[in-house]
Protein backbone atom coordinates (compact mmCIF):
# COMPACT_ATOMS: atom_id res chain seq x y z
CA UNK A 1 0.00 0.00 0.00
CA UNK A 2 1.07 3.68 -1.08
CA UNK A 3 0.33 6.96 -0.57
CA UNK A 4 -0.24 9.93 -2.84
CA UNK A 5 0.00 13.82 -2.05
CA UNK A 6 -3.18 14.90 -3.75
CA UNK A 7 -2.69 18.63 -3.61
CA UNK A 8 0.71 18.33 -3.42
CA UNK A 9 0.79 20.03 0.15
CA UNK A 10 0.47 17.25 2.77
CA UNK A 11 -3.21 17.35 3.47
CA UNK A 12 -5.08 15.77 0.99
CA UNK A 13 -3.81 11.84 0.68
CA UNK A 14 -4.70 9.39 -1.66
CA UNK A 15 -4.45 5.47 -0.83
CA UNK A 16 -2.99 3.52 -4.05
CA UNK A 17 -4.10 0.02 -3.15
CA UNK A 18 -1.40 -3.16 -4.32
CA UNK A 19 -2.20 -4.04 -7.62
CA UNK A 20 -3.45 -0.34 -8.79
CA UNK A 21 -1.70 2.12 -10.14
CA UNK A 22 -4.02 5.23 -9.37
CA UNK A 23 -4.56 6.44 -6.35
CA UNK A 24 -8.47 5.85 -4.97
CA UNK A 25 -9.51 9.44 -5.48
CA UNK A 26 -8.46 8.97 -9.36
CA UNK A 27 -9.56 5.95 -9.85
CA UNK A 28 -12.99 7.18 -8.21
CA UNK A 29 -13.21 10.58 -10.59
CA UNK A 30 -12.15 8.08 -14.04
CA UNK A 31 -15.18 5.77 -12.61
CA UNK A 32 -17.30 8.98 -12.36
CA UNK A 33 -17.14 10.68 -15.95
CA UNK A 34 -17.14 7.05 -17.48
CA UNK A 35 -20.41 7.22 -19.35
CA UNK A 36 -20.10 3.40 -19.87
CA UNK A 37 -19.50 2.63 -16.50
CA UNK A 38 -22.27 4.82 -14.95
CA UNK A 39 -24.52 3.53 -17.46
CA UNK A 40 -23.92 -0.18 -16.51
CA UNK A 41 -24.21 1.46 -12.84
CA UNK A 42 -27.30 2.73 -12.78
CA UNK A 43 -29.29 -0.09 -15.08
CA UNK A 44 -27.85 -2.46 -12.65
CA UNK A 45 -29.50 -0.37 -9.74
CA UNK A 46 -31.98 1.38 -11.25
CA UNK A 47 -34.30 -0.19 -8.34
CA UNK A 48 -32.36 1.37 -6.16
CA UNK A 49 -32.65 4.89 -7.71
CA UNK A 50 -36.52 4.39 -7.89
CA UNK A 51 -37.41 3.65 -4.41
CA UNK A 52 -34.72 5.60 -2.84
CA UNK A 53 -34.85 8.62 -5.05
CA UNK A 54 -37.76 8.78 -7.93
CA UNK A 55 -35.53 8.72 -10.58
CA UNK A 56 -36.46 6.19 -13.43
CA UNK A 57 -34.84 8.29 -16.59
CA UNK A 58 -31.02 6.37 -16.33
CA UNK A 59 -29.51 9.23 -18.12
CA UNK A 60 -30.64 11.79 -15.70
CA UNK A 61 -29.09 9.96 -13.11
CA UNK A 62 -26.00 10.06 -15.43
CA UNK A 63 -26.10 13.62 -16.09
CA UNK A 64 -26.63 14.71 -12.44
CA UNK A 65 -23.72 12.19 -11.30
CA UNK A 66 -21.49 14.11 -14.13
CA UNK A 67 -22.66 17.77 -12.79
CA UNK A 68 -22.20 16.90 -9.06
CA UNK A 69 -19.08 15.38 -9.32
CA UNK A 70 -17.91 17.86 -11.79
CA UNK A 71 -18.87 20.23 -9.10
CA UNK A 72 -17.31 18.32 -5.75
CA UNK A 73 -13.51 18.05 -8.07
CA UNK A 74 -13.91 21.71 -8.14
CA UNK A 75 -14.28 21.96 -4.14
CA UNK A 76 -11.50 19.73 -3.81
CA UNK A 77 -9.20 21.83 -6.66
CA UNK A 78 -10.40 24.88 -4.74
CA UNK A 79 -8.88 23.82 -1.13
CA UNK A 80 -6.50 27.00 -0.71
CA UNK A 81 -3.94 26.84 1.86
CA UNK A 82 -5.97 28.75 4.31
CA UNK A 83 -8.71 26.43 3.95
CA UNK A 84 -9.06 23.68 6.11
CA UNK A 85 -10.06 19.79 4.50
CA UNK A 86 -11.78 18.85 7.36
CA UNK A 87 -14.28 21.84 6.33
CA UNK A 88 -14.86 19.08 3.85
CA UNK A 89 -15.32 16.40 5.38
CA UNK A 90 -17.81 14.80 8.15
CA UNK A 91 -17.61 11.78 10.44
CA UNK A 92 -18.98 8.16 8.93
CA UNK A 93 -20.53 7.38 11.96
CA UNK A 94 -23.92 10.47 12.50
CA UNK A 95 -23.78 9.44 15.92
CA UNK A 96 -19.67 10.19 16.83
CA UNK A 97 -19.67 13.44 18.07
CA UNK A 98 -16.17 13.67 18.94
CA UNK A 99 -12.54 13.89 17.37
CA UNK A 100 -10.34 11.21 16.70
CA UNK A 101 -7.48 10.22 14.99
CA UNK A 102 -7.71 7.76 12.62
CA UNK A 103 -11.27 8.38 12.88
CA UNK A 104 -13.64 7.45 9.45
CA UNK A 105 -14.55 10.52 7.51
CA UNK A 106 -16.83 11.33 4.76
CA UNK A 107 -17.91 13.67 2.08
CA UNK A 108 -20.43 14.89 0.10
CA UNK A 109 -21.37 15.83 -3.58
CA UNK A 110 -23.29 18.90 -2.80
CA UNK A 111 -25.82 18.89 -5.65
CA UNK A 112 -26.55 22.22 -6.59
CA UNK A 113 -28.66 22.55 -9.37
CA UNK A 114 -30.10 19.16 -9.12
CA UNK A 115 -33.23 18.04 -7.76
CA UNK A 116 -32.27 15.14 -5.44
CA UNK A 117 -29.79 14.58 -2.59
CA UNK A 118 -26.15 13.84 -3.66
CA UNK A 119 -25.12 10.12 -3.81
CA UNK A 120 -21.29 11.08 -4.13
CA UNK A 121 -19.46 9.72 -1.20
CA UNK A 122 -15.80 10.29 -0.93
CA UNK A 123 -14.52 8.03 2.30
CA UNK A 124 -11.14 9.13 3.69
CA UNK A 125 -9.14 7.88 7.06
CA UNK A 126 -8.66 11.38 9.01
CA UNK A 127 -4.60 11.58 10.13
CA UNK A 128 -4.90 14.34 11.88
CA UNK A 129 -6.78 17.83 12.17
CA UNK A 130 -5.33 18.69 8.95
CA UNK A 131 -4.86 16.07 6.85
CA UNK A 132 -6.92 13.30 5.90
CA UNK A 133 -6.22 10.36 3.91
CA UNK A 134 -8.84 9.15 1.03
CA UNK A 135 -9.58 5.27 0.58
CA UNK A 136 -12.05 5.48 -2.31
CA UNK A 137 -15.19 5.90 -2.44
CA UNK A 138 -18.86 5.40 -4.20
CA UNK A 139 -22.59 6.19 -5.73
CA UNK A 140 -24.53 5.63 -2.58
CA UNK A 141 -28.25 4.69 -3.31
CA UNK A 142 -29.42 3.07 -0.01
CA UNK A 143 -29.71 3.65 3.19
CA UNK A 144 -27.21 2.06 4.94
CA UNK A 145 -23.14 0.92 3.08
CA UNK A 146 -24.20 -2.60 4.14
CA UNK A 147 -26.90 -2.82 2.11
CA UNK A 148 -24.98 -3.07 -1.08
CA UNK A 149 -22.12 -4.85 -2.15
CA UNK A 150 -20.07 -1.88 -3.86
CA UNK A 151 -20.69 0.60 -0.57
CA UNK A 152 -19.69 -2.59 2.07
CA UNK A 153 -16.32 -2.86 -0.05
CA UNK A 154 -15.71 0.55 1.10
CA UNK A 155 -15.93 0.16 4.45
CA UNK A 156 -13.50 -2.59 4.22
CA UNK A 157 -11.17 -0.59 2.18
CA UNK A 158 -11.27 1.87 4.67
CA UNK A 159 -10.88 -0.89 7.68
CA UNK A 160 -7.54 -1.90 5.28
CA UNK A 161 -6.25 1.26 5.34
CA UNK A 162 -7.05 2.02 9.60
CA UNK A 163 -5.16 -1.32 9.97
CA UNK A 164 -2.32 -0.75 7.85
CA UNK A 165 -1.65 2.42 9.73
CA UNK A 166 -2.23 1.34 12.95
CA UNK A 167 -0.23 -2.09 12.23
CA UNK A 168 2.83 0.15 11.61
CA UNK A 169 2.42 2.24 14.76
CA UNK A 170 0.67 5.03 13.56
CA UNK A 171 -1.24 5.53 16.53
CA UNK A 172 -0.42 6.89 19.99
CA UNK A 173 -1.91 5.29 23.44
CA UNK A 174 -4.92 8.21 23.21
CA UNK A 175 -6.03 8.09 20.12
CA UNK A 176 -6.31 4.15 20.63
CA UNK A 177 -8.58 4.40 23.87
CA UNK A 178 -10.65 6.72 21.68
CA UNK A 179 -10.80 3.83 19.15
CA UNK A 180 -11.92 1.49 21.24
CA UNK A 181 -15.01 3.15 22.65
CA UNK A 182 -15.91 3.70 19.31
CA UNK A 183 -15.92 -0.18 18.83
CA UNK A 184 -17.52 -1.03 21.58
CA UNK A 185 -20.72 1.61 20.66
CA UNK B 1 3.85 16.01 13.10
CA UNK B 2 1.39 13.18 14.07
CA UNK B 3 2.58 9.19 13.65
CA UNK B 4 0.10 8.97 11.19
CA UNK B 5 1.29 11.34 8.64
CA UNK B 6 4.68 10.44 9.47
CA UNK B 7 3.95 6.78 8.43
CA UNK B 8 2.28 8.16 5.16
CA UNK B 9 4.58 10.02 4.29
CA UNK B 10 7.29 7.26 4.58
CA UNK B 11 5.03 5.05 2.22
CA UNK B 12 4.14 8.32 -0.34
CA UNK B 13 4.88 8.38 -4.12
CA UNK B 14 7.19 10.28 -6.09
CA UNK B 15 4.62 11.90 -7.92
CA UNK B 16 2.83 14.32 -5.23
CA UNK B 17 0.45 16.66 -7.17
CA UNK B 18 -0.96 14.59 -9.93
CA UNK B 19 -4.73 14.39 -9.04
CA UNK B 20 -4.41 18.27 -9.01
CA UNK B 21 -2.87 18.56 -12.41
CA UNK B 22 -5.22 16.36 -13.81
CA UNK B 23 -8.27 17.97 -12.20
CA UNK B 24 -7.09 20.82 -13.22
CA UNK B 25 -6.98 19.81 -17.16
CA UNK B 26 -10.47 18.13 -16.75
CA UNK B 27 -11.83 21.78 -15.62
CA UNK B 28 -9.81 23.82 -18.21
CA UNK B 29 -11.27 21.37 -20.98
CA UNK B 30 -14.81 20.97 -18.95
CA UNK B 31 -17.04 22.35 -22.50
CA UNK B 32 -15.77 19.94 -25.11
CA UNK B 33 -15.76 16.88 -22.36
CA UNK B 34 -19.26 17.19 -22.02
CA UNK B 35 -19.55 17.59 -25.44
CA UNK B 36 -17.72 14.05 -25.90
CA UNK B 37 -19.97 12.69 -22.84
CA UNK B 38 -23.19 13.64 -24.51
CA UNK B 39 -22.29 11.91 -27.88
CA UNK B 40 -21.38 8.98 -25.62
CA UNK B 41 -24.59 8.56 -24.06
CA UNK B 42 -26.58 9.22 -27.58
CA UNK B 43 -24.64 6.44 -29.05
CA UNK B 44 -24.90 4.08 -26.04
CA UNK B 45 -28.72 4.30 -25.70
CA UNK B 46 -28.35 4.11 -29.69
CA UNK B 47 -26.67 0.47 -29.55
CA UNK B 48 -28.51 -0.45 -26.95
CA UNK B 49 -31.84 -0.08 -28.99
CA UNK B 50 -30.40 -1.19 -32.03
CA UNK B 51 -28.63 -4.31 -30.27
CA UNK B 52 -25.32 -3.08 -31.43
CA UNK B 53 -21.82 -4.52 -29.77
CA UNK B 54 -18.53 -2.57 -29.15
CA UNK B 55 -17.46 -5.36 -31.53
CA UNK B 56 -19.79 -4.46 -34.73
CA UNK B 57 -19.67 -0.54 -34.28
CA UNK B 58 -15.93 -0.68 -34.57
CA UNK B 59 -16.18 -3.17 -38.06
CA UNK B 60 -19.05 -0.26 -39.76
CA UNK B 61 -16.68 2.43 -37.97
CA UNK B 62 -13.58 0.83 -39.54
CA UNK B 63 -11.76 1.19 -36.91
CA UNK B 64 -10.73 -1.10 -33.54
CA UNK B 65 -12.85 -2.32 -30.33
CA UNK B 66 -10.37 -0.92 -28.24
CA UNK B 67 -11.02 2.74 -30.09
CA UNK B 68 -14.90 2.33 -29.81
CA UNK B 69 -14.49 1.54 -26.50
CA UNK B 70 -12.72 4.63 -25.47
CA UNK B 71 -15.10 6.40 -27.51
CA UNK B 72 -17.82 5.14 -25.44
CA UNK B 73 -16.42 6.66 -22.26
CA UNK B 74 -16.72 10.14 -22.84
CA UNK B 75 -13.28 11.49 -22.70
CA UNK B 76 -11.99 11.20 -25.96
CA UNK B 77 -11.26 14.65 -27.78
CA UNK B 78 -13.35 13.20 -31.63
CA UNK B 79 -12.63 14.66 -34.63
CA UNK B 80 -15.31 15.89 -37.18
CA UNK B 81 -14.44 12.79 -39.18
CA UNK B 82 -14.76 10.09 -36.12
CA UNK B 83 -18.22 11.79 -35.07
CA UNK B 84 -19.03 11.93 -38.70
CA UNK B 85 -18.17 7.93 -39.07
CA UNK B 86 -20.59 7.64 -35.67
CA UNK B 87 -23.27 9.40 -37.11
CA UNK B 88 -23.03 7.09 -40.13
CA UNK B 89 -22.46 3.82 -38.59
CA UNK B 90 -25.54 4.24 -35.98
CA UNK B 91 -27.64 6.28 -38.32
CA UNK B 92 -28.17 9.06 -36.10
CA UNK B 93 -27.82 12.63 -35.88
CA UNK B 94 -25.18 13.82 -33.59
CA UNK B 95 -24.10 17.36 -34.99
CA UNK B 96 -25.13 17.52 -38.54
CA UNK B 97 -28.64 19.35 -37.65
CA UNK B 98 -26.69 21.94 -35.09
CA UNK B 99 -24.72 22.85 -38.32
CA UNK B 100 -28.42 23.27 -40.38
CA UNK B 101 -27.54 19.86 -42.39
CA UNK B 102 -29.82 16.81 -42.92
CA UNK B 103 -27.31 13.93 -41.55
CA UNK B 104 -29.24 11.61 -44.09
CA UNK B 105 -27.56 13.04 -47.15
Amino acid sequence: MRFEDLLGDGRLWGTIFDGKEKDALSELFDKWEDLQWLKEFFETNWMDLKAYFKITDVNQAIYDTLDDADELRCLIFDIGPEDRPANLFRHLEDYRTYEMTLGREKTKGRATGISHPSWLRIYAIRLDQDAYLITGGAIKLTYKMEERSHTLEELHKMECVRNFLLENGAHDLDSFIEMNQEDDL
Amino acid sequence: MTKAIDLVRKNQTDTPGRWKASAEWRLKNRKWLRYSQEIALRALDKMEASGLTQKALAEKMGCSQQYVSLLLKGSENMTLETISKLETALEIDLIGQALGHDCAH
